[in-house]
């Protein structure tokens, strides 16, 4: 079991208040993302998980059993640093058996761990090196064979693939995801990348100021977002929001997926507009759009040339509506004729 | 074609390495070669230090130095004072220094940093001289207190059995806060994430510290231990000054030995024999302390 409980806690570092008052929970053997741009608060709530950092106030819960006095080593976690944070001193095999030797751990049983864990990452050729003769992947994988041979209650881990390259972090995304489904352990994973959170997730907390915008499901956060936040934060290029077009200060998303330069028979609104810029992505083609409303982004497959015009569609199933705050509003048929009546013009 | 455009930038390039490299060269010559070779050449003739004639021969200062007694007893006291000097510098240092880390209280540590290192730039012979007036066995500071203590008086540098400690610990009290901010300077240069993993591991404090920092920093505890070895072992003005080699040559040392032959004696020969045999020492311990480091010594 290794359910995680946030009760109340806030974080300050002298004067500066980071984290206000966080509540979160997360389920077994989940694969919880936290989610956000930098400075956020992820890494703080992620560090209070693990004991490195304390909340100035407020509990922290791992398996029900509170762990605020409990040292980081005791907590029965394991971590993934960014940089890794190898012993640069010893070899593969110790770096990995360290926390095996803290424990006290027969050295039978810390060989045979070691080795199991080796086979699993493939590490088992590069044992007696030291990690500034491995590359950054290898690297990578020692640092996961270190918190995996402890067979912790939680893995935690802090933007791990953040100095991999793009090609080695899509293999390693992958890996991890199995990684998780082998050992069916709680993940408790940071990022700023949108498209890791996605991709890894079960559960996204996305955050903002130290304060939980929304915890759901990726398919959830992306189709149905709490507020303009959350609806922009997910998803390249960022949602269209339509600004100052409704009354009372209402404003109207919709994806760039969503625009389509056909006509379609459901009700639909349409805007016409001049292309400005085009990206040419392969399978995909990203416009920006210029409008009377503003620059809007487009993402699809039909073959345009900068400065054509030409009319969009957006059917009104895909649009969103959100209120003067910024936050979520119903779309019921009222605001839809108000909508219609609005693009009319 | 190519191959002699290759080669004459070849020639271009040794030519402009040979042009920046000669001035250091040339110095290198004059102020350390040759004075070296001077050395060697000049303990093998007789000869005082005031006249210019001087005769061949051959190994016998040497055969002189090392039929000397007191050269005996000077080798046993520099390695002696040496292994006192190195070692307990070094230990002070690494204690005062992963403190100094570890602690947070600034205004403290500036305080203490100050207080350690303030010695280092103060002159020998002024040290030496204050430290005579503290040790003196009958009016010195330092029995005063021991006697409003209650407790016997020490005799510090007036008996042969405690003169060597007491020298020992003035010129560590003096040298220790330049070891100090080296060793901070590398225990600085440890990323605390991997402190962090060791927490995580579940590792002791004195795992963490055996196990992490001392491999981590042993680059400069190697060059340290060297660069002390190097420098206990060319000891003169505390002895020169506080002690002159005695009482009863019990601190008597190499290079005060080198120093006797040749101004006091008046024979530069025996004296150029002992700095061969004190180079030669030098060369070997450094060569053995980087031998016996080698698997020890972490290099990033």
């Amino acid at each position: 079991m290794g359910t995680i409980q946030l009760k109340n806690v806030k974080k300050q570092f002298d004067k500066d208040v980071v984290i206000e008052n966080l509540n979160l929970e997360i389920a077994d053997g989940s694969f919880t993302v936290l989610v956000g741009p930098s400075g956020c608060g992820k890494s703080t709530t992620l560090r209070m998980i693990t004991g490195l950092d304390d909340p100035t106030e407020g509990e922290i819960y791992i398996d029900g059993q509170k762990v605020n006095d409990i040292t980081p080593g005791k907590r029965d976690i394991a971590m993934v640093f960014q940089n890794y944070a190898l012993y640069p001193t010893m070899t593969v095999r110790q770096n990995i058996s360290f926390g095996l030797e803290n424990k006290k751990i027969p050295k039978k049983e810390r060989e045979r761990r070691v080795k199991e864990i080796c086979e699993i990452v493939g590490l088992t050729e590069y044992l007696d090196r030291k990690p500034a003769k491995l590359s950054g992947g290898q690297r990578q994988r020692v640092a996961l064979a270190r918190a995996m041979v402890k067979q912790p209650k939680v893995f935690l881990m802090d933007e791990p693939l953040s100095n991999l390259d793009a090609k080695l972090r899509a293999q390693m995304r992958v890996e991890l995801i199995e990684l998780h489904k082998r050992l069916g352990t709680t993940f408790v994973y940071v990022t700023h990348d949108q498209t890791e959170a996605m991709s890894m997730a079960d559960t996204i907390v996305l955050m903002k100021d130290g304060e939980i915008v929304q915890q759901s499901s990726p398919r959830e956060l992306y189709n149905n977002p709490n507020n303009v936040y959350a609806a922009q934060f997910i998803g390249t290029p960022q949602m269209n929001v339509l600004r100052d077009m409704l009354p009372d200060g209402k404003m109207l998303g919709f994806r760039p997926e969503k625009l389509y330069f056909h006509e379609t028979d459901d009700p639909h609104i349409t805007i016409k507009v001049q292309v400005a810029t085009k990206e040419m992505l392969g399978s995909e083609i990203i416009y920006s759009l210029n409008s009377k409303y503003g620059t809007l982004m487009a993402k699809t497959d039909y073959e345009l040339d900068t400065g054509a015009e030409a009319s969009v569609c957006v059917p009104l199933s895909s649009v969103y509506l959100f209120d003067s705050n910024e936050k979520r509003a119903e779309l019921d048929d009222k605001e839809v004729e108000v909508i219609k009546a609005s693009f009319a013009e | 074609m190519k191959k002699k455009e290759r080669s004459a930038s070849g020639k271009r390039d040794r030519l402009l390495g040979i042009v920046t490299a000669s001035p250091a060269a040339i110095l290198l010559c004059i102020f350390t070669v040759y004075p070296v070779i001077y050395l060697i050449y000049r303990s093998l003739f007789s000869g005082s230090l005031i006249s210019a004639e001087k005769e061949f021969v051959g190994i016998d200062n040497y055969r002189e130095i090392f039929l000397d007694e007191t050269f005996h007893k000077v080798l046993v006291n520099t390695i002696i004072y040496t292994v006192l000097f190195v070692g307990l510098t070094m230990v002070l240092a690494i204690i005062i220094a992963v403190w100094l880390n570890s602690s947070h209280q600034k205004k403290l540590n500036n305080m203490v940093e100050a207080c350690i290192f303030t010695p280092h730039v103060i002159s020998m012979v002024s040290v030496s001289i204050v430290f005579l007036w503290l040790m003196e066995p009958d009016t010195g500071f330092f029995n005063m207190v021991l006697t409003s203590l209650g407790l016997d008086k020490f005799a510090f540098l007036s008996s042969p059995s405690t003169a060597m400690l007491s020298l020992v610990l003035v010129m560590v009290w003096k040298s220790v806060g330049y070891y100090v901010l080296l060793v901070m300077a590398a225990l600085q240069t440890v990323p605390a994430s991997i402190y962090e993993a060791a927490e995580l591991d579940n590792a002791s404090k004195s795992r963490t510290f055996f196990k992490i920092t001392l491999p981590m920093i042993s680059p400069t505890i190697l060059f340290t231990c060297v660069v002390a070895s190097i420098a206990s072992f060319r000891i003169f003005d505390a002895v020169n000054v506080m002690t002159q080699g005695g009482p009863v040559d019990s601190t008597n040392t190499l290079v005060y030995y080198i120093y006797a032959y040749a101004f006091r004696y008046g024979n530069p020969g025996v004296a150029c024999a002992a700095g061969v045999v004190l180079l030669v020492l030098v060369c070997v311990m450094t060569y053995v302390q980087f031998g016996v480091s080698r698997n020890k010594v972490h290099y990033q």
